[in-house]
């Protein structure tokens, strides 16, 4: 029989276990409380001891980074390929969902996330942003042959974001001015663990649009030609750049030094050719 | 800041999502313990090949790994022309899943039930719905109570499985909350007990439940 | 669907049958540690294995794998996915097992017990030759059963990262945008997994149930 056995329930041992669970509780919740710091992110030289850097992609965020034939491509990756041959230590990439990327930056797991992150004020405080990689803004794109053509006709809809997301946080803010101006806003704001299955749900209808950055929207918008279309923007143009925890400057200065050096020998225009079919020429140095 | 303070102060996320979890599993438990009550009686069928295909159901959902009949139902059947939205979907996946099991349960309590009990039945004139309903389906119900308190907590367990087609559960709200606000011990632990104390409720109901069906018998 | 994406899921495959056996592997005993500790009434441990028991047998493997591979990293503890998808399905299937192994050690004959005492026979002789040997088989049809359950429960590791079976039909279909060929061949694999353990379960359940019968 595939059921468990049944669990005679026993108030007496409950009861005796609240105790312990409730003193744990409160003991790790002290813990916490005085800060206790992880092992990892450290500066360069313990990256140095460690020999290696700790380097966090997500899985699926064409053309930026997705993977193929199991092994990681895109942007970023080739990027990586080329910041990597100046850096004094050896590279180990974990490719996981989103969700954990940010995170693990700030809890110290990874040293720094390869991975398109956009820079925004609500991040800066937490994270420390090396040389932009790319620019772009925030767009949204439908079913092909939808009747939301400009961004005032998504009054009324329903509408897919990653969760954690800065797209998700324009989107809101997009809300938000809607209802400012005097509409209704969105109908229902769908978050998603990863992008694939936003797009999947909005070619089935089950959302009338999803949003992402330009530059995804238009990889997409070409992967699958007449499933897509691209729609307007809704947010100002920002930039993308790897993350790394606030504070961790000595690595930030290498990595910025061989982003800048992919710059200047115009290797990154070349790359973003290659993954965007365009090139962002006026970019700064430092986006902190 | 401290990271618990942070959950603390968005904690109407976990809330909505916890409610949520609550209208799930209250949904598809009933669902599943009423179409897993009126499964028994295909289970227990005389007819070979009625009871070949309800077994063959029980056996489909009990090889099937419940995230993926989630997505094969969210994902899949829109291929199929059936398309569903996320909550009805998880609903529909959670109530069919888990009738199965309880399906099974019951079957094999009322297999366990003595002969003399439905021949006192018949005897008093009771037959087929009438003697399901009122004879055979009591105690089977109030027997196999510790069982379908088990059942319960994996319906609230499964129920966790619903983040991946973007549903606002417990789960889904505490990783939203974490992958926003960074605090993902403090977000987890939470959910962690709050899930606890829905299957401590959950137990302590059935334990009482039992004693009042021991009274009863 | 390419020749490379049946591959994939097949690979899938592997990853679910090796992270699921190295759970049993450290779950079985873990379970058994846990149930002694118990059945012992130590007094600080008795309790806190009463506690873990309770609070993982509730916790959805989902909000658990999320909990180690996520929140563990701020506590001290970073693990790769794979490690950390294994200690997740362990320490899952060892709070189950730990009932299984109860169940058994609380119905063990009490004759047999006292029967070894009056021979003078040392604990741990008592227990690793009388106690243990039997409790084996009585728990072996429900530790399969958990077995099962486990491998069931495997997708849970798919949102840390970890491309088992679901994780890899999903990117496959995520991909094609047709989900269905995948989910399909994803359900055939994992049906033939179940099968070979639902085997096991019935052939253990028959030899192991005659023998305690003889």
């Amino acid at each position: 029989m595939l059921e468990r056995i049944s669990f005679r329930f026993n108030r007496r041992a409950l009861l005796r276990a609240l105790p312990i669970v409730a003193v744990s509780a409160v003991l790790v919740a002290g813990i916490l409380a005085n800060g206790l710091s992880a092992a990892h992110a450290d500066g360069v030289a313990d990256i140095k001891k460690r020999g290696k850097m700790m380097v966090a992609t997500e899985d699926d965020f064409k053309p930026f980074e997705f993977m193929e034939d199991g092994v990681s491509k895109g942007y970023d990756n080739d990027l990586l390929a080329e910041v990597k041959k100046s850096l004094p230590f050896g590279v180990e990439q974990q490719v996981i969902p989103w969700a954990g990327i940010l995170p693990g930056v700030t809890t110290g797991k990874y040293d720094i996330a390869v991975t398109a992150v956009l820079v925004t004020a609500a991040r800066k405080p937490t994270f420390t942003f090396s040389s932009p990689v790319a620019q772009s803004t925030t767009f949204f794109a439908t079913k092909a042959g939808s009747s939301i053509k400009k961004a005032a006709d998504l009054e009324g809809k329903t509408v897919g974001a990653q969760a954690g997301s800065a797209m998700l946080a324009d989107l809101k803010a997009f809300d938000a001015s809607l209802k400012a101006k005097g509409g209704k806003g969105l109908a229902k704001i769908v978050e998603y663990p990863s992008n694939p299955e936003a797009y999947q749900d909005c070619a089935l209808g089950r959302v009338d649009a999803v949003v992402n950055t330009e530059i995804n929207l238009r990889s997409l918008v070409k992967e699958k030609a007449g499933v897509f279309a691209l729609g307007e923007g809704i947010a100002k143009p920002v930039y993308i750049a790897w993350a790394m925890k606030k504070g961790n400057t000595d690595l930030a200065k290498l990595i910025d030094a061989a982003i800048i050096a992919a710059k200047k020998s115009g290797k990154m225009a070349e790359l973003q050719m290659k993954w965007f079919g365009t090139s962002f020429k006026e970019m700064p140095d430092d986006v902190n | 800041m401290n990271e618990f303070a942070v959950v603390w102060q968005h904690r109407d996320l976990i809330i909505n999502g916890f409610g949520n979890t609550l209208i799930i599993v209250a949904l598809s438990a009933t669902g599943a313990l009423v179409l897993g009550a009126l499964l028994t009686i295909p289970l227990m069928s005389r007819n070979g090949a009625v009871r070949r295909i309800a077994t063959a159901y029980v056996d489909v959902m009990r090889c099937v790994p419940f995230l993926l009949f989630v997505y094969l139902l969210y994902f899949g059947f829109p291929s199929l022309g059936l398309r569903f939205d996320n909550w009805t979907a998880g609903i529909i996946a959670l109530t069919l899943y888990n009738t199965a099991y309880m399906g099974e349960v019951l079957r094999a309590t009322w297999a366990g039930l003595p002969k003399e009990l439905i021949e006192a039945g018949h005897a008093f004139g009771f037959s087929g719905l009438r003697l399901f309903r009122r004879i055979i389906l009591p105690p089977v119900l109030y027997a196999s109570l510790p069982l379908i308190g088990n059942q319960l907590i994996q319906v609230v367990k499964d129920s966790a499985f619903l983040t991946i087609i973007a549903v606002a559960e417990l789960t889904h709200e505490a990783t939203s909350l974490q992958t926003t606000y960074f605090v993902p011990f403090a977000s987890f632990v939470a959910a962690v007990l709050l899930y606890w104390v829905t299957c401590v409720c959950i137990e302590s109901t059935i334990g009482y439940a039992n004693r009042y069906a021991e009274e009863r018998r | 669907m390419t020749a490379y994406d049946y591959f994939s899921i097949a690979h899938g495959a592997l990853a679910t049958i090796s992270i699921s056996l190295a759970a049993i592997v450290l779950g079985v005993p873990l379970g058994l540690g846990l149930a002694l500790v118990r059945w012992s009434r130590l007094p600080v441990f008795n309790q806190f294995a009463t506690g873990y028991v309770s609070v993982i047998r509730t916790c959805p493997s989902v909000t658990l794998a999320l909990l180690i591979f996520f929140a563990l990293p701020e506590v001290g503890l970073s693990l790769d996915p794979v490690p950390a998808g294994i200690l997740t399905l362990t320490l899952s299937t060892a709070a189950f097992n730990t009932e299984i192994w109860r169940n058994a050690l609380m119905n063990f004959p009490r004759d047999q017990y006292e029967a070894a005492l009056s021979f003078g026979m040392s604990r741990s002789v008592r227990f690793r030759r009388i106690v243990l040997p039997q409790i084996i088989r009585a728990s072996l049809p429900a530790l399969v059963n958990e077995m099962t359950l486990l491998i069931k429960s495997s997708p849970a590791v798919a949102v840390i990262g970890i491309v088992e079976i679901t994780r890899a039909a999903i990117r496959v279909g995520a991909r094609t945008y047709e989900p269905l060929p995948p989910f399909v061949f994803a359900l055939v694999l994992y049906s033939l997994i179940v099968f070979l353990f639902v085997m096991t379960q019935r052939y253990v359940e028959r030899r192991y149930a005659a023998g305690a019968a003889a």
